[in-house]
């Protein structure tokens, strides 16, 4: 890949004055990229602005439509119906895909949209495609948010009058890092430098950090420490984050999050709306596209209406002679969706739990997203943290682009003269990330919810007799097995000293420095010996590229348990 | 995979080393792994502050710093603000400990004989008021995160990833109890060696007794009351380390570490469990 078309000069021989930006810097703007919607926000000076498109819009749809001439996507197109939108030349649920192998679960639930998403469940990329002129033109993911964000680039310099370069994206708890390059892959084919990528309840705990300050400024009183529980879902992602706020500085002190949301919900409403969907609408040909976006369409307008209404009639002709008339109430689409709001739960209970905070320490209980409007959503989060109303005064639609574009400004060096950007977000690790062992074990070596940067150790030993080289297998998640995690790399110690099993030290260390890089190194040691017996490994992860998932079954079949390493048993614990 | 420079270029030359430690994990005292070097230029071997601590604990090491060697006003080895002096500035340093300049606002280089305690504005003592340390903790990070000094220079940037992490460290170490016993012996010279093998047989059996209790706990109540039971262990054996740090009878005062870790790891067991 080639190196961005600029670089920062070296300052080293520069001392004194050593402002390496000009005296105007860029402000970096913030973007929110939804599942659905997607929004843009900057610093305009004094506050924080939502940008507007061509047709005064805030928010925009996430899709790129496929056409004979140059795709075009949300931002700049406006579909006159919905329907539109669903006539399998858009692909919509980028945030869904990306960085997704074809074997996951996420990617399977969407091989029901309108465009074709195709897998052969081996562990490599799936395989996308829009319908153009009755043909199904392939893409990717990247591809497709690519050109998304050169829209959101375009539409962003009219409302600034200037050039956009660097920005502050917001990315959903549960995404690993080999998620995030996909990221900034997109962002690079875009021409855009990502700054700082932020979980989205951080950026939302960054806002409330915000408010939080002024209003102590208003009432001249003492800042004093203000917990905030912070629950985001939109159409694709939940997360939770517990924040510690004071004076502008928002520790945040657990995250948790999953791939679960509002299409999730839209998904099961349909199955229980026309049961074997998936089966009529799996071959994708254009009656079943249309059938399935009429379905889509009346499925969304009646979960929307159930946020306001006890029940809603649903009365749809799908074609070929399939129709729908049915009253659906807010019960059965509870009883349908029981399992996402068990999960909304869990996670809210495992992230206080977490955080060692206790339901009743919590200050404030924030709620945004699009799913937070949903009454049943509201009532298990109240329920959940024992609180009988949730935090007003922040729009649930507009904090985590807001909270971005305030981290843009502060991280761009900008200074506002009444402190509105006296602000800091001290990050945690998201997931853990360790490495395979103790056969097909995932052992964490940094655990989730560490602040970083970070620095963490395990010591390691070998499995076999006289065995001189280890497979490193480096991951990312919560899984207990190393399969229900994601890989980012692996790479293989060689050199060490024959002994008997057991006896050589290997410690392998991981290392995120300031800017969020991850390395991981690997070292042998000979007991006796104060020097390491081989040059230690030093490997900047992830590195692995697409068919990531088929790499790890690869190598099991390759080396078997040959190259395993087992955790170094601690005398104390026996 | 150079993919990730394009978000990173700013911090490209950067290297740290943060202290490698974990309660549970103890770093092997055996290597060090050496800080991730990525410097285009060769490491000179210069102004290094040579770390107060007799042990093989490893802290922020500068000596890789890429800048050439020139002759900064500040001392290293500064006993307490007297001599310091900003290296950006020239700003003699008016408060302690000196990690920022309060004239022009520069990260400083990290000072290793300014200790953890010493950073808080604590007396170095065991029993400390913990709840204060959070306000501290975030005081300094306004003044030395990284993420505040984007635009100052690589100098500057490296400086302050060292010193946040080292507060970062220092808030962790001295927040809780044990890390902040092991952390206070060690300044006195005393290694707690968490990889011992046990030879005290009545711990041996006490705590065996409690790990079968733990496994065969079967409802979170059971559960829980083994935590409580735990936590008033540990705030005993708090105690006791406390009063044998102050009269300095460092054996008995490692012996109520030891205790100490083991009741931790019961009660991280017992979360886990929950």
């Amino acid at each position: 890949m080639a190196e961005p078309a600029y670089t920062v000069a070296s300052d080293g021989e520069t001392t004194g004055e050593e402002k390496s930006s000009s005296a105007f810097p860029e402000i970096a703007i913030g973007i929110d990229i939804g599942t659905s919607q997607c929004s843009v926000a900057a610093w305009n000076g004094s506050q924080v602005e939502l940008l507007k498109n061509t047709r005064n819009q805030k928010m925009m749809r996430s899709y790129v439509t496929f056409k004979d001439d140059a795709p075009s996507g949300g931002v700049s197109n406006q579909h006159t119906h919905e329907l539109e939108m669903l006539s399998g030349a858009s692909i919509f649920n980028m945030k869904r895909l990306i960085g997704r192998v074809d074997t996951d679960p996420v990617v399977h639930a969407s091989k029901s949209l309108p465009f074709l998403v195709q897998t052969l469940d081996i562990g490599v990329r799936p395989f996308i495609a829009a319908l153009v002129n009755n043909v199904w033109r392939s893409t990717t993911p990247e591809e497709v948010l690519a050109i998304f964000l050169v829209e959101l680039r375009a539409m962003a310099e009219i409302a600034l009058k200037r050039p956009i370069r660097n920005v502050v994206l917001t990315i959903p708890v549960s995404f690993s890092r080999f998620q995030v390059t996909r990221i900034e892959r997109a962002c690079a084919m875009a021409g855009l430098h990502v700054l700082r990528l932020m979980p989205e309840p951080t950026a939302v705990a960054l806002l409330y950090a915000q408010q939080q300050q002024q209003t102590i400024h208003e009432n001249m009183g003492s800042g004093y420490e203000k917990i905030a529980l912070i629950f985001n879902m939109g159409a694709g992602y939940s997360d939770v984050a517990v924040s510690a706020t004071a004076g502008g500085v928002s520790q945040i002190k657990a995250l948790a999050g999953s791939a679960i949301g509002g299409e999730d919900m839209l998904q099961n409403m349909m199955r229980h709306l026309l049961p074997d969907s998936e089966i009529i609408f799996s071959n994708h040909g254009i009656n079943e596209i249309k059938s399935m976006g009429l379905l889509r369409v009346a499925t969304q307008d009646a979960i929307h209406k159930l946020s306001f209404e006890t029940s809603v009639q649903i009365d749809v002709d799908l074609g070929n002679g399939l129709k729908i008339c049915k009253v659906v109430n807010q019960e059965e689409f509870q009883e349908v969706n029981r399992e996402v709001f068990e999960k909304c739960e869990s996670l809210i209970i495992q992230c206080l739990r977490d955080a060692k905070i206790e339901p009743d320490d919590v200050t404030d209980i924030i709620a945004v997203g699009g799913c937070s409007f949903i009454p049943k959503i509201k009532n298990l989060i109240m329920t959940t943290c024992k609180r009988q109303e949730l935090y007003k005064g922040i729009n649930p639609m507009e904090a985590a682009v807001c909270g971005a574009a305030l981290e843009g400004a502060v991280a761009s060096g900008i200074n506002d003269p009444f402190g509105s950007l006296d602000l800091l977000t001290i990050q945690v690790t998201p997931l853990a990330i360790g490495i395979q062992a103790d056969g097909n074990n995932f052992v964490p070596i940094i655990p989730r919810n560490t602040t970083m940067p970070a620095r963490r150790e395990l010591a390691f030993t070998t499995v076999h007799d006289n065995q001189t080289e280890a497979l490193i297998v480096v991951y990312e998640g919560e899984g207990k097995k190393v399969e229900e995690n994601h890989l980012l790399g692996y790479f293989k110690l060689v050199g060490i000293p024959p002994a008997p099993k057991g006896v050589p030290d290997i410690n392998v260390c991981m290392d995120i420095d300031a800017s969020d890089v991850l390395r991981v190194l690997a070292g042998v040691v000979v007991p006796g010996s104060q020097q390491p017996a081989i040059p230690v490994m030093e490997v900047r992860m992830p590195t692995v590229d697409d068919g990531h998932g088929w790499c790890a079954e690869a190598l099991h079949r390759t080396f078997g348990s040959r190259l395993n390493l087992v955790t170094v048993q601690k005398k104390m614990q026996q | 995979m150079s993919r990730r420079k394009f978000w990173t270029p700013l911090y490209a030359t950067l290297r740290r080393n943060l202290p490698s430690k974990h309660p549970y994990f103890p770093a092997s005292s055996v290597f060090k792994f050496p800080s991730p070097t990525y410097s285009f230029s060769p490491p000179s071997p210069s102004s290094s502050p040579s770390s107060p601590f007799p042990s093989s604990y490893d802290f922020y090491s500068l000596q890789n710093l890429k800048f050439p060697v020139r002759s900064f006003c500040f001392s290293t080895g500064s006993e307490e603000q007297s001599s310091a002096r900003c290296w950006s500035c020239g700003a003699v340093a008016i408060a302690a400990p000196f990690l920022v300049c309060e004239t022009c606002r520069s990260v400083q280089p990290v000072d290793h004989s300014v200790d953890y305690f010493h950073i808080f504005g604590l007396e170095k003592k065991y029993d400390i008021e913990v709840q204060n340390l959070e306000g501290k903790y975030k005081d300094w990070q306004k003044k030395l995160h990284p993420d505040l000094v984007h635009s100052k220079s690589e100098r500057e940037r490296g400086y302050a990833a060292e010193q946040s992490a080292r507060v970062i460290d220092a808030y962790h170490t001295l927040s809780k109890p044990l890390l902040r016993a092991i952390y206070i012996l060690r300044l006195e010279g005393v290694d707690v060696d968490e990889e011992e093998t046990l030879t005290d047989p009545e711990l041996l059996s006490e705590i065996l007794e409690i790990r079968e209790a733990v496994e065969e706990a079967a409802d979170p109540l059971a559960l829980n009351e083994i935590k409580s039971q735990m936590n008033e262990e540990l705030n005993h054996w708090s105690n006791s380390f406390a009063t044998a740090f102050r009269c300095r009878k460092f054996e008995e005062a490692v012996n109520s570490i030891r205790r100490m870790t083991y009741y931790e790891r019961v009660t991280e067991e017992i979360v886990k469990k929950l």
